[in-house]
């Protein structure tokens, strides 16, 4: 056969198994889908209504990033205080008199 | 005012002041249509209702901002479409993530791949030949198979598969001169054999 035969083969071919597919396709949901529609619907509304935390604070990268800073800062603060404080012994060296 | 448009216009208005009646209405209208489409773009019974329910859900909460730019069953089939082919894109990322760590050698489980469904229709009859079809349906780009499927399956004119998309008639035009090519050169070898 030659290129533009095997297309039109091919063709009639693919038509034929596309005709099919319409008839392939009657599927339905179970029944009583309206049912589960509200049941869901319920649920949406009940886990929008009452965000225990702000939007933001949800997010595990936002929430890593606050603790990540809570924990640096707290950090900073001891190591600032020891220096403050510092060892109570501690003088400055004497220079010797000129 | 054709009175079809009139019904639908009327309900749109009743689901709007929040009528539960016409919500009820609306789902049992379409619920079939949109499980369909679904079904076909996803071809998992579970995944396609849940999808499917999904949408509805949202119908109910952002039916206050439906302005009537496109009709009730074009917005139900965009909303419809889109969800499907996140769903797809997810399971996806999903499949080639699981491949990485495998590769990696990340835990020592069989790799766990995403279950990838056969149409249950297909299996049914044992058509060997649709079900291969449908395999490679499920292999076009996005928009090809959307397009694909939203006129072989669900028999839509290329007008209302042009408002579903958001493109025009001969932008579909060309996704379906695609998807019809690449198809028949997949399936070509098969087609010879028998």
């Amino acid at each position: 056969m030659t290129k533009p035969d095997l297309r039109s083969v091919a063709d009639e071919a693919l038509d034929a198994l596309l005709r099919q597919l319409p008839r392939q396709s009657q599927a339905r949901p179970r029944p009583f889908f309206y049912g589960r529609v509200q049941a869901r619907l319920v649920d949406a509304e009940a886990s929008t209504a009452r965000p225990l935390l702000p939007d933001w604070l949800r997010r595990p990268a936002f929430a890593a990033l606050l603790g990540a800073l809570v924990l640096s800062l707290s950090g900073d603060c001891a190591a600032g205080g020891a220096a403050a404080t510092g060892p109570a012994s501690y003088q400055a060296p004497h220079l010797p008199a000129r | 005012m054709d009175p079809a448009v009139a019904a639908e216009a009327e309900l749109v208005a009743q689901l709007q002041q929040g009528s539960e009646a016409a919500f009820r209405t609306l789902v049992e209208r379409y619920q079939d249509r949109i499980y369909r489409v679904v079904l076909s773009l996803l071809r998992s019974p579970e995944e396609a209702e849940d999808v499917a329910q999904e949408v509805f859900v949202e119908v109910h909460q952002t039916i206050s901002r439906f302005r009537g730019e496109a009709g009730l069953s074009t917005w139900l089939y965009r909303l419809a479409t889109s969800r499907a082919l996140k769903n797809l894109r997810r399971a996806r990322a999903k499949k080639r993530f699981a491949y990485f760590t495998s590769l990696l050698g990340f835990g020592n489980e069989v790799l766990h791949e995403a279950p990838t469904h056969a149409h249950p229709l297909a299996l049914l009859e044992g058509q060997q030949q649709l079900g291969l079809l449908l395999e490679h349906i499920a292999r076009l780009p996005d928009q090809q198979q959307v397009a694909f499927t939203l006129r072989h399956e669900q028999e839509l004119s290329y007008e209302q598969i042009a408002a579903v998309l958001n493109t025009t008639v001969p932008a579909v035009e060309s996704l379906l001169f695609r998807a019809r090519k690449t198809l028949r050169t997949r399936l070509q070898p098969h087609f010879r054999h028998d």
